[in-house]
């Protein structure tokens, strides 16, 4: 592999020098080795750039860049390429513990049942957002404790009113998902596809 | 650290803000500031234009009208052929002669680097100094320059950047925030301040902080040199931006749709960089049309300043 020590040199050289390399002797892996944070993200960015897959390393105060060159052609971009278009942003938003209105013991579990049921959205689900009375299944001894949970886990970002838990006076009884602000919960649905609310 | 205080002191080191100011009468206040730097272009007539420039902004950001001014010279006289200091303080003599500025003396020292700067006095009526401290919930903020001066210039330095380019972005730089300021008050205008080393969300982080307000930016409104997204995906950023970065990122959030290389490009470090501006709201687009007729081509509307909420700022 290709090495080019660029300790003691500050932005551009890092970079200027990665590229003459490449330009020079076209290897297909570089190891690039700098001393500031600058320049080492300043060197991923430029063979990234340049169609460089990058690894990171640090020892002691240096970085190692690791730069190998992106396996077949066309792959890479397969593997980046998920139809965009295709993958919703969905919001949905929970101001309530129970699903409608009438009987309350039949409202607790549609709301059960419609968020265990969320899961079939697929990666189309984007933000589970709790305020109000929501803020209650978030805490310790609700139903869907476990299935949010499992949630979570899965990569879905889950939001609890901050306000609200502090309202019911159960901010240390939350078990799941992030505290959160009004300031949050509008941007979120500013940037949403859609938002379902409960 | 104290700093001694006196009554007049309407804006001090205790606030930290453009410049300092004093009240010398009820109708007459005296701004101060002082700012010099190594050269960022080659050629020594713009770069004295462009350091001056930059040091009659800070008068500008404050509402004021820039009167009096003193050189600041650093020049390594046994490597360097004089003639350059010359054409440095040519170039900043005709870029204070352009504002309505005298230059009434000034300093020099031998120094290994080349420095250059200037001390610049102006007028101010003690009600109207603008600081950055007064954001209004529901103001607009407006930006009068396109950002990505640091990118391009480490662009030139790095010898990537096409002749016509330097050319643009050292006219950019040299380019006096004077009829900008003079348009801004016109207009109801809470706060501003112009954009220089910590970059477009570094000075606005300041504006945020102390303000109990948010502000929401809308990245894809703010005037951005196109060929700067493409040097910072290449990775030909100023060191200063990443420091910029990491020193306000904890205030900073990002929508997951803005792009990296515009990220990048919001933190840049500027010199002599535009104005930016809180005006209310009802007056925004007046203010940028305004600023248009005048040539001023590339301001924009770029974000709002939110109801009491915790100081942060939104990048959408």
């Amino acid at each position: 592999m290709k090495e080019i020590d660029a300790r003691g040199l500050a932005c551009p050289a890092p970079v200027l020098h990665t590229k003459a390399t490449l330009q020079e002797e076209k290897p297909a892996a570089v190891k690039v080795l700098v001393d500031n944070g600058a320049s080492q993200q300043n060197v991923q960015r430029f063979l990234e750039s340049q169609g460089f897959q990058t690894a990171l390393k640090q020892q002691g105060s240096d970085y190692i860049i690791i730069g190998t060159c992106g396996s077949e052609p066309g792959e890479h971009a397969q593997a980046s390429t998920v139809p965009e278009a295709d993958v919703k942003k969905i919001m949905v938003l929970c101001a309530t513990d129970r699903m409608g209105f009438g009987d309350d013991e039949l409202g607790l579990k549609l709301m059960v049942n419609f968020l265990r049921t969320l899961k079939e959205m697929g990666s189309d689900l984007w933000r589970l957002v709790f305020v109000n009375n929501g803020v209650k299944l978030a805490i310790d001894g609700s139903e869907v404790l476990e299935d949010l949970k499992a949630y979570e886990k899965a990569g879905l970002k889950i939001l609890v009113c901050g306000t609200c838990l502090n309202h019911f006076k159960l901010l240390d009884r939350k078990q799941v998902g992030e505290t959160t602000n009004m300031l949050d919960i509008v941007t979120g649905a500013q940037l949403a596809d859609k938002v379902i609310s409960l | 650290m104290v700093f001694p205080a006196d009554a007049n002191v309407i804006v001090g080191l205790d606030r930290a803000d453009d410049a300092g100011v004093y009240r010398i009468s009820d109708d007459l206040a005296i701004i101060q500031t002082v700012d010099f730097f190594t050269p960022i272009v080659d050629d020594p007539y713009w770069f004295g234009q462009i350091a001056a420039a930059n040091a009659l902004s800070d008068i500008y950001a404050m509402g004021g009208t820039p009167k009096t001014a003193m050189n600041l010279v650093a020049f390594p006289v046994r490597e360097m052929d004089i003639s350059v200091l010359r054409r440095i303080i040519q170039g900043g003599v005709d870029k204070l002669t352009q504002a309505g500025v005298v230059l009434l003396g000034g300093h020099s020292i031998e120094d290994r680097e080349l420095k250059y700067g200037l001390s610049v006095t102006g007028f101010v009526h003690p009600r109207r100094v603008l600081t950055k401290k007064n954001l209004q919930a529901g103001d607009r903020l407006v930006l009068t320059k396109p950002l990505g001066m640091g990118i391009v210039t480490t662009a030139v330095k790095a010898g990537m950047a096409p002749a016509g380019l330097v050319e643009y972005v050292t006219h950019l730089m040299a380019l006096l925030n004077r009829s900008a300021a003079e348009i801004m008050s016109g207009f109801d205008v809470n706060a501003c301040t112009d954009v220089t080393g910590f970059g477009l969300l570094g000075h606005l982080a300041e504006m945020v902080c102390g303000s109990n307000m948010a502000v929401r930016v809308f990245s894809r409104q703010v005037p951005v040199i196109p060929e700067a997204l493409e040097y910072a995906s290449m990775g030909l950023i100023p060191a200063g931006a990443y420091k910029n970065k990491e020193f306000r990122e904890s205030m900073i959030a990002f929508a997951d749709t803005v792009e990296r290389s515009h990220r990048d490009v919001l933190f840049d470090p500027q010199t002599s960089g535009g104005l930016l501006i809180s005006v209310k709201a009802d007056q925004s687009m007046e203010l940028v049309a305004a600023f248009k007729n005048a040539g001023i081509s590339d301001a924009a509307e770029i974000g709002e300043v939110l109801h009491g909420h915790e100081e942060k700022i939104v990048v959408l």
